[in-house]
């Protein structure tokens, strides 16, 4: 530490050192095709904050020492140095630059491409956007980056879970997470079980084992047209990472160290006037009190983030080589929430054979471990008790004293069940959760990869590639006896579950490049091998047996009851083998008109059987670049069309073909009910896109729009009916639509000597159609949901339509009441349609402003329309502990537009109308909000110090950055953007997730 | 270099072209299929105990509802606001998805294997289990999808063409089981009776007494035919308790320890306090623990027990812990009830009173229900307790509520002994408050019972928040029956319709289902 300060000091003392300026040089700088000055050239001294820019007529006057360089950069055209001569004279012609276009992206399978022949949409993001606010869960970055791509996470804290869908929901089964893939490999992104509203915690995902600073740059592959070589797994978009590596000649040492901080934004708008009567657990009194008011906020603690990584890297012509090491440690706001993260990297590649071949290999380790990871729900979360605790009682007696010791039982007992007249399943004491509640994740996890590369001839490359995905996690919950009398058993129970996530992959591609004349043809062809052994373990899931322990309070297998199975598990998504060949062929006309066509063959695992586990699928797509065919005007730069259509094909999941008999804890065996689907088929994904990239004012502003059509056909469905033999079958059914658009708008619109602004505006919007269900289900298929919330799935309507009781309303909309009380009447138990969960449209703003050596982003996030629902606040209203139910106490009544028997009433009795309307079977209109949200979601401001005086360092910035700042807009009492969990089965449902949070913080980069 | 493209073709063709593996690969290696169940010939047997195990439901399926409704047992908790079944309002509404999928469902399965592996007595088994969980779900609903189940749509049955199949399907199963009285293929697999095949046919005689005894008055001629039948079967019936019918709980702990003791949601009820306290009922001691607060029962000092009213104005959960929880017996049964002889020896004492041939002489059985009841329980003390002709249920005082809140006055005035002298109507009040007492949990028959001939006259609900949404039970009235499964209502709504129509009144709670025919229980 004290070194890195030492370091710091050297820096800023030495970062102004003055240079001698004894010359004076002019010039004209023009434009080389035609001659023409161009005004606003920039003109900086290298290595110095000397510069100036050209006038209207192109000329420019500095003053420079003889041998130093002057660089000329105007956006749009290449960039020139000259070195200052004995001549006072500099006259400069600048050429066109067209290596913005030429840029070259990584597509599937990890080969490159120059951007202007893909004729699909694809973005990509630089890792250093990733890495500029240090958000612990990195992947949350990507929120507002990237046209299309919607982003929700886990309120689980640190290492937690985010939800990722590119183009909506295209199937029924699984959650339309898009594939990611690591240097052209796809890796596992197995996420662990999502908590309920009865249970479980987020048990995170395989992205959070990365190390953000090992990105280079990441691509969004949109749409299957762009996936197709990945086949069905690439179906619901891919995102590419592309790491960093050794480069020749060059070694360089970076380190990064950043520290946030993250705070609650805002806890529930909670009462603490009117406490509870009779020893109720619901303050429902009318008298109103003085009681403690603080002891909510007091409990979340402000949460620590340290992130330190170190990597070198460097070689020569023949070997490069990059090493990196990581380490997070971060605390999150509930209390005993720990996080720890250890990665290291290795990566290098070597030339053999006269530079044919070339072999790299890629290690990466990750170590991840979780403390006390935040639930959901109702069951054994400390939130509950905390805010429900009544509130004429003294927290801090039930807060010091959480436990009591039983002496007929001479062991602790959870202290809760006086404040609130008895055991209530739903809340416990907060603090011994805290104490006596234990969740510890782990992960340790290697992936190691190898490429050889081999250029048979100038046109004919071959390449193999193999990567084995190996972690083993492990996921234990010890819950001591004496806590809640329901949720827990008085022995106490354990959760424990181990279990390991293989993945093995190979492939081998045979690429051919030639040019003949005006034609430019890129073949390749090749195959696949993948196999995937996912939570391959064991668990021990007592469910609700009070007879899991034998001795009190020890938590291993020893002391398991005889009747407590100790399972072998296997994930639904496990032991797949897939093999594939793929072919694809571009053929470019003169740079301006490009046709690619793709094909690839399938065979997959999970159809055995069925006759349909080999399937074919192809792609075709055409570009044309307007601007190489037609002349413009000149304000257009660039143009560019294209259009794609591709079809995909998914498998269905694993074991569905042949479900087996399950062996039960107490020795019989139970009944496979779910019928054999010996005729099921691949989904299939046909995807129809077109797109548009203009570029205006010399490069200075750009558009890119995407029209796509998706439509997934085939669905694979499950169909619940107990009145056969099977109680449960498949069916391939069903057609869904996503239709929507992209639009990325990118420009400069300030560039001067000191100063430049730089924006880029995401806009997608995608609309999900059920367009048919199988004839038997147009009654709707529940897809999940929370209690009497329910997600349904009925012709015509949309994936993650939500389905809840409302208001009864007369016809002048009035809410209608029930004859004798003031309860308003609800719309009854078969739920109404209470809106989508999914955004209408989502907004990114990007903004990079820089002056001088300073720079500052700033990333606005916009989603607009959808809904959510809170049971959180459902359950505050009825517990009484809500602001709104204690305002209207003090007003004396509730003010209501209703009506009883055709008369007019204006005001009910508080208790009534919230009793009624909250609670578990409440009226879920009323606490449904809008997930409309606008909100400051990054902000970083950086200085990059002047190091060109110290020769062992190259950079060295400081920044201050923040993320999730604050709202600009939102409707909802809380953060609508926060999900109970990150699967497809609950969106839009607040169920006592943790509060949003913000993170302030600095970040020091040095490079050396 | 054109052979170096021919090996990578190859290559890749290679390893693209073995799918041999697919179909291991595809299966859960840690399931069991029927090939390797048949080692030990395990293939058949293994999958009867968890259907007979899901015969019986846990808290929300019987809990919360029958042994409420028939005020068995008490719930301290206001659930969902004090609004829940036990207040009339329908929250949980399941047992019908354990009877079709733990049931219904597996054991078509399991006869289809043990008719191609010709295991005639496997296969009755199996359709005894139907009907075994079957006539206790008609018990809820009425109406549910029996003979037409596995039919496209499927359609519910009226209740007399439900009753008609089972015994029909008794017939058969009573003649293959009488077919094969040595068999001992059951052994391994029956923890009921060890592979017994007498005890099982006397199981299937005293059901078929039981159903008979339902439509005794609503189809008096088939009910007389079927309990004479059932009487008269050479295999007998289940009359000492060596042959009871009991469900093994297969390790699992009894239902209501865990809801008692764990969870601290259910009491002894306060009809149990009246009925059991007022005819000083040694099973008692038996049946509940005493209440851990002596200043609860003033009004009995020598029974330290209290019970909760059922249908009760209820604050706070923790207000009613310290009455009675059931006995802490239960906390090391292995078995529990499902048709015993006590019952039987009812059954026939009612015969009797219905003059059906073969019954006997309906005072013996009345006795003798009484003392093998209390044989059954391990109570003592059955002679003296016969002839008590002056003892009569208490009234009931809630503690812990202000006033007359909870409170009821007794309205039974039946006696316990016998009295020769009296009409029929009073002798059915005396036998079937003793079937009550002994349906102790297993109350689903109870409930009938109630329903069917309005005995034991139990108090009403103090809370009922019956409404439109499920129907509207009258102050002085009891909840009929379960309403239809909201999914059915929705996805199978034809055939709700069809079976809205054989109930004759709407899908409601208020709804009486085909035997509960309402008025004198003798002509």
């Amino acid at each position: 530490m004290l070194k890195k300060l030492l370091v710091f000091l050297v820096l800023i003392g030495g970062s102004h050192s003055l240079l001698a300026q004894d010359k004076t040089v002019s010039g004209v700088v023009t434009e080389a095709a035609n001659g023409a000055p161009i005004p606003g050239v920039n003109i900086v001294v290298q290595g110095t904050t000397n510069g100036t820019q050209t006038d209207f007529d192109g000329n420019y006057t500095i003053n420079v020492s003889e041998g130093s360089i002057l660089v000329f950069s105007y956006l749009g055209m290449k960039t020139k140095n000259v070195t200052v001569g004995s001549s006072n004279s500099i006259n400069v012609s600048l050429e066109e630059d067209a290596s913005q276009l030429e840029e070259v992206v990584v597509t599937a399978l990890g080969i490159k491409r120059k951007e202007k022949t893909l004729t699909y949409a694809q973005q990509t993001v630089g890792g250093d956007e990733l890495t500029k606010s240090r958000d612990v869960n990195f992947m949350n970055a990507l929120s507002g980056k990237a046209a299309g791509v919607e982003i929700r996470k886990s309120s689980s804290g640190p290492g937690g879970s985010t939800k990722i869908q590119i183009r909506g929901s295209k199937s029924l089964s699984g959650d339309s997470s898009p594939l990611f893939v690591i240097d052209g490999i796809p890796m596992v992104n197995n996420r662990g079980s999502q908590p309920g509203l009865w249970d479980g915690v987020d048990q995170g995902d395989g992205l959070s084992q990365l190390n953000p600073d090992d990105i280079e740059s990441m691509s969004i592959l949109k749409g299957a047209n762009a996936a197709i070589l990945y086949g069905s797994q690439g179906a619901n978009g891919v995102v590419i990472i592309t790491t960093k590596s050794g480069k020749s000649g060059i070694t360089t040492v970076q380190v990064n160290s950043g520290i946030t901080f993250e705070s609650v934004i805002e806890t529930p708008d909670l009462q603490f006037r009117y406490g509870a009567e009779g020893g109720a657990k619901e303050s429902w009194s009318y008298t109103r009190g003085e009681y403690q008011d603080e002891y909510v906020d007091k409990y979340f603690n402000t949460g620590e983030q340290y992130f330190n990584s170190v990597s070198v890297s460097g070689g020569n012509e023949k070997t490069q080589a990059y090493f990196s090491y990581a380490n997070t440690k971060a605390s999150g706001i509930t209390p005993g929430n720990k996080y720890g993260k250890n990665n290291i990297t290795f990566k290098q590649s070597t030339k053999l054979f006269n530079d044919k071949v070339k072999v790299t290999s890629n290690i990466i380790l990750a170590q991840e471990k979780t403390d006390g990871r935040n639930r959901s729900g109702y069951y054994n979360n400390p939130l509950t008790g905390l805010y429900w605790f009544p509130r004429n009682l003294n927290f801090y007696e039930y807060k010091d004293n959480y436990s009591l010791f039983d002496t007929t039982r001479n062991v602790d007992v959870m202290n809760w069940d006086s404040a609130i007249g008895g055991p209530d399943h739903l809340q416990s004491n907060p603090y011994w959760i805290l104490n006596k509640e234990s969740q510890e994740d782990k992960t340790n996890r290697i992936i190691a990869s190898m490429n050889i590369e081999y250029d048979i001839t100038e046109t004919l490359k071959f390449q193999l590639r193999g990567n084995y995905d190996y972690s083993v996690k492990s996921f234990e919950t010890k819950r001591a006896g004496g806590g809640n009398t329901t949720t827990v058993a008085a022995n106490g129970n354990w959760i424990y579950k181990k279990y390991d996530d293989t993945s093995s992959y190979f492939d081998a591609i045979l690429s051919y490049n030639k040019t003949f004349g005006d034609i430019s043809i890129t073949a390749l062809g090749g195959g696949t091998y993948q196999k995937t052994d996912f939570g391959n373990g064991v668990r021990v899931n007592p469910g609700a047996a009070q007879k899991q322990l034998i001795y009190a309070n020890e938590f291993n297998f020893n002391n398991l009851t005889p009747i407590i199975q100790v399972s072998s598990i296997l994930d639904e998504t496990s032991e797949v083998e897939k093999q594939s060949l793929f072919a694809n062929t571009t053929i470019g006309y003169k740079d301006m008109l490009y046709l690619d066509i793709a094909g690839r063959n399938d065979w997959a695992s999970t159809l055995a059987l069925t006759g349909n586990d080999s399937y074919f699928y192809p792609s075709i797509g055409l570009t044309a670049i307007l601007s190489e065919m037609f002349t413009f005007p000149e304000i257009i730069s660039f143009a560019k069309l294209r259009g794609s259509y591709a079809s995909v094909g998914n498998e269905v999941p694993y074991n569905k073909i042949f479900p087996r008999h399950t062996i039960n804890a107490d020795g019989s065996v139970k009944f496979n009910t779910i019928k054999p689907f010996i005729d099921a088929k691949p989904e299939i994904i046909t995807t129809s896109e077109l797109g548009m990239d203009f570029r205006f004012f010399g490069n200075r502003l750009g558009l890119d729009f995407t029209y796509y059509n998706i439509n997934s056909q085939d669905q694979f469905i499950e169909i619940n009916e107990n009145f056969f033999e099977y109680t449960s079958f498949f069916i391939n059914a069903g057609e869904i639509t996503n239709k929507g658009i992209e639009l990325t708008l990118n420009g400069k619109p300030i560039v001067n000597e000191d100063f430049s602004w730089s924006t880029a505006l995401n806009y997608s919007q995608n609309k999900n159609t059920i367009v048919s269900l199988d004839d038997r289900k147009v009654d709707g298929i529940d897809q999940g949901g929370a209690e009497g919330i329910q997600v349904r799935l009925f012709e015509g309507g949309s994936i993650s339509d939500v389905y809840g009781k409302k208001f009864l309303r007369d016809d002048q909309g009035r809410i209608m009441l029930e004859d004798a009380t003031d309860r308003p009447m609800d719309t009854g138990d078969v739920r109404v349609f209470l809106g989508n969960a999914e955004p209408d449209f989502v907004l990114g703003w990007n903004n990079s402003f820089n002056y001088k050596a300073f720079a500052l982003s700033l990333q606005v996030n916009g989603k607009f329309g959808g809904i959510v629902v809170s049971q959180t606040e459902a359950l505050l209203d009825g517990y009484g502990v809500s602001e709104r139910s204690a305002a209207a106490r003090d007003r004396g009544y509730e003010i209501i537009n209703g009506v009883r028997n055709g008369t007019a009433v204006t005001q009910v009795d508080p208790r009534d109308y919230y009793d009624k309307i909250g609670g578990r079977n409440g009226i879920d209109e009323s606490h449904t909000y809008d997930r409309t949200s606008v909100r400051l979601a990054q902000m970083a401001l950086s200085y990059n110090f002047n190091v060109s005086s110290i020769d062992f360092l190259k950079n060295a910035s400081i920044s201050l950055i923040g993320n999730n700042l604050f709202f600009f807009y939102k409707d909802a009492p809380f953060d609508p953007e926060l999900s109970l969990g990150t699967g497809r089965n609950n969106p839009g449902i607040d169920n006592y997730n943790l509060p949003s949070t913000r993170t302030l913080g600095m970040n020091v980069s040095l490079t050396f | 270099m054109k052979k170096i493209i021919y090996i990578c073709i190859v290559a890749l063709l290679a390893f693209s072209a073995c799918t041999d593996d697919f179909v291991e690969l595809n299966k859960n290696p840690f399931e069991i299929d029927d090939e390797s169940l048949k080692q030990d010939f395990n293939n058949v047997g293994a999958f009867y105990p968890p259907m007979l195990k899901n015969l019986f439901g846990h808290q929300i399926e019987h809990n919360l509802s029958h042994d409420s409704w028939v005020r068995h047992l008490g719930t301290p908790t206001p659930f969902v606001g004090g609004i829940n079944n036990t207040t009339y309002v329908i929250r949980w509404n399941t047992y019908w998805n354990r009877i079709y999928d733990q049931i219904m469902s597996p054991a078509t399965n399991v006869i289809k294997i043990a008719e191609s592996e010709n295991y005639p007595v496997f296969v009755e088994w199996a359709k005894l289990i139907k009907i075994l969980g079957m006539h206790r779900l008609t018990a809820y609903h009425g109406p549910v999808i029996f003979t037409k189940f596995g039919e496209e749509p499927a359609t519910y049955d009226s209740e007399p063409v439900l009753y008609n199949a089972f015994f029909t399907q008794l017939d058969e199963i009573q003649s293959v089981f009488a077919a094969n009285q040595d068999y001992v293929g059951l052994a391994k697999f029956d923890a009921s009776y060890g592979g017994k095949m007498d005890q099982w046919s006397k199981l299937v005689n005293s059901l078929r007494l039981r159903l008979a005894i339902r439509l005794s008055k609503v189809d008096p001629a088939l009910a007389k035919t079927q309990g004479e039948k059932a009487m008269s079967d050479p295999a007998g019936l289940i009359e000492t308790n060596g042959d009871n019918f009991l469900v093994s709980l297969y390790g699992d702990v009894f239902p209501p320890v865990t809801i008692s003791f764990g969870w601290g949601d259910t009491r002894m009820s306060a009809s149990m306090e009246s009925i059991l306290i007022g005819y000083e009922d040694p099973r008692i001691a038996k049946f509940f623990d005493p209440a851990t607060d002596a200043s609860l029962y003033p009004d009995h000092a020598d029974y330290p027990y209290k019970g909760i009213r059922n249908g009760a104005e209820l604050n706070a959960k923790g207000d009613r812990l310290e009455f009675s929880n059931i006995s802490s017996d239960f906390k090391n049964v292995t078995n529990r009830r499902f048709l015993t002889a006590a019952e039987v020896h009812f059954l026939k004492a009612e015969a009797a009173l219905r003059g059906w041939v073969g019954a006997g002489d309906a005072q013996v059985h009345y006795e003798a229900g009484v003392n093998t009841s209390f044989e059954d329980w391990g109570a003592g003390g059955a002679a003296t307790y016969l002839a008590n002709d002056s003892n009569l249920p208490i009234d009931y005082d809630d503690p812990k509520a202000t006033g007359a809140v909870n409170d009821f006055v007794n309205r039974i005035t039946s006696t316990v002994a016998w009295d020769a002298a009296g009409t029929n109507e009073e002798k059915l009040e005396k036998i079937i408050t003793q079937k009550w007492i002994d349906g102790y949990t297993n109350s689903i028959e109870a409930w009938v019972d109630h329903r069917r001939t309005d005995y034991p006259k139990l108090p009403f609900n103090y809370k009922n928040d019956s409404n439109a949404d499920w129907g509207i039970i009258p102050a002085d009235d009891f909840l009929r029956r379960q309403v239809f499964l909201t999914s059915q209502r929705e996805n199978n709504a034809s055939s709700v319709a069809e079976a809205t129509g054989f109930l004759g009144g709407p899908d409601e709670i208020g709804t009486k289902l085909w035997w509960d025919t309402g008025g004198a229980n003798f002509n």
